[in-house]
């Protein structure tokens, strides 16, 4: 079943009607990494890591899709609005290259967590992004924006994670994000690492930033829940 | 239900190649480079999942480990420090390059400032460098600059699962640092500042491995 997009959090009272077995069970950590690496196919894949999760959904804890549903609650504005950027063709230089290739990772990094979840996957909203697509300056406050927010989002939620699995995963995530921001940030002649410590950001505040930003064009419909999601980030 | 994870293969050989690309004529990094490639214990099948440092019990996490894991990314920071420092005396930097030095040097000096504070005695002794050439120009800089970035983003990310909770919450501020600082320094020397979707993870014998081809760490 999928969920309806909210920003209100991943409803944890969820239709999901599977049993959420915890991904480690009674096993050491030391254990599953051991049997992870057990599982080992020959042969590397170029970038293909985004495919270490792909079914993760069936065995993680409820704690980690939410984690991964929210992730995936902002990588879909982010893919969508590099995305837009690349179509509309206004955007020149460097600019341009960031916003192609920039789209790229979060269209996989969409993927990715659409493949992971299945169909406890969160559906894709509706942006509407104005000119920021267009308008070179508005570009690259949007696009710094984004990146600053995942990297803010994710570092706030790792610790949170149940799934060795997937905080190794998030941890990846998390440090390309960091350098989207940094390439970003240079692009707009801002210096692309401001601080020796980049600071978490809860989910709340994500969601908030989020809505101030005014990206969803269409607000979703507000499904009564018989119990408030709890926010944990 | 089968608790299996079914997880593929990073390809961490080419993500440390590209780290390692070598600045043409520059026989150090030629050494570096051939050194991790022709290591068949590098891609040998394996998963590179979670930084597998030793498949032992010993892995789960606690205090213990938590220091030993945080003295490992302490000589990083020690080496970044350090090369940073004396490359903005000694490599004839100017503009964004000399700045760029400059402000992640800053960086890298607040991070072993946090490891002494946190770790106090428990905290390893300074190890001594030489940095041969490495600091001795612009270009040279920027190119070490890029792999030493790049090798602690990896490193990073391959013991963090490793951490305690409170430890990681540390860990992750620090992370992404030097990611920012590895994308500026790509962007430096016109390489993709994101040169993939996924940053994989390196184990712990890899980055020592690495850090021993450098022969920038005299006593550790």
């Amino acid at each position: 079943m999928s969920h309806e997009l909210t920003l209100e959090g991943i409803d944890r009272s969820a239709t999901i009607a599977e049993a959420q077995d915890r991904l480690l069970g009674s096993q050491t950590r030391g254990g599953l990494l051991r049997r992870m690496a057990a599982l080992g196919a020959g042969g590397a894949l170029a970038g293909g890591v985004m495919a270490a999760l792909p079914q993760v959904a069936r065995a993680a804890t409820q704690n980690d899709i939410d984690i991964l549903n929210f992730a995936l609650t902002l990588e879909y504005p982010a893919a969508a609005f590099f995305t837009e950027a690349e179509r509309n063709g206004a955007l020149s230089g460097e600019t341009a290259v960031a916003a192609r290739v920039i789209g790229a990772h979060e269209r996989a990094h969409v993927r990715a967590l659409r493949h992971a979840l299945g169909p406890k996957a969160v559906k894709r909203g509706h942006y509407d992004f104005g000119d920021a697509t267009e308008d070179q300056q508005k570009f690259h406050d949007a696009g710094i924006w984004f990146e600053n927010v995942a990297v803010g989002y994710l570092k706030g939620q790792a610790p949170l994670i149940d799934s060795d699995a997937i905080l190794v995963v998030a941890l990846g995530l998390h440090s390309v994000e960091a350098r989207h921001a940094a390439w970003m940030r240079r692009i707009g002649g801002d210096v692309p690492a401001p601080s020796a410590f980049d600071a978490p950001i809860t989910r709340e505040s994500a969601i908030s930033q989020f809505r101030a930003r005014g990206y969803l064009a269409i607000e979703p419909k507000t499904t009564v829940k018989k119990r408030a999601p709890t926010v944990t980030g | 239900m089968s608790d299996r994870v079914t997880v593929q293969v990073v390809d961490q050989e080419a993500a440390l190649e590209e780290a390692l690309d070598p600045v043409a004529g520059d026989s150090r990094q030629a050494f570096l480079r051939r050194a991790v490639v022709g290591g068949g214990a590098l891609v040998a099948g394996g998963i590179l999942v979670g930084g597998l440092p030793r498949l032992t019990a010993s892995a789960a996490p606690s205090a213990e480990q938590d220091v030993r894991i945080l003295n490992f990314a302490a000589l990083l920071e020690y080496l970044q420090a350090a090369f940073f420092t004396e490359a903005e005396v000694k490599a004839g930097l100017s503009g964004e390059t000399r700045e760029f030095a400059r402000v992640a040097g800053g960086h890298e000096r607040a991070h072993v400032n946090l490891f002494e504070r946190t770790l106090g005695n428990k905290l390893r002794k300074k190890p001594t460098f030489d940095f041969g050439d490495a600091t001795s120009n612009p270009q040279r800089f920027r190119a070490t600059a890029v792999l030493l970035e790049d090798l602690a983003v990896a490193a990073y990310d391959g013991q963090a699962a490793l951490l305690t909770k409170p430890t990681l919450r540390v860990a992750a501020q620090i992370v992404s640092v030097e990611s920012r600082h590895a994308a500026w320094a790509r962007a430096l020397v016109h390489k993709p500042p994101a040169p993939r979707a996924y940053d994989p993870p390196a184990t712990r014998p890899q980055v020592t491995r690495v850090v021993k081809s450098t022969k920038f760490v005299t006593s550790a």
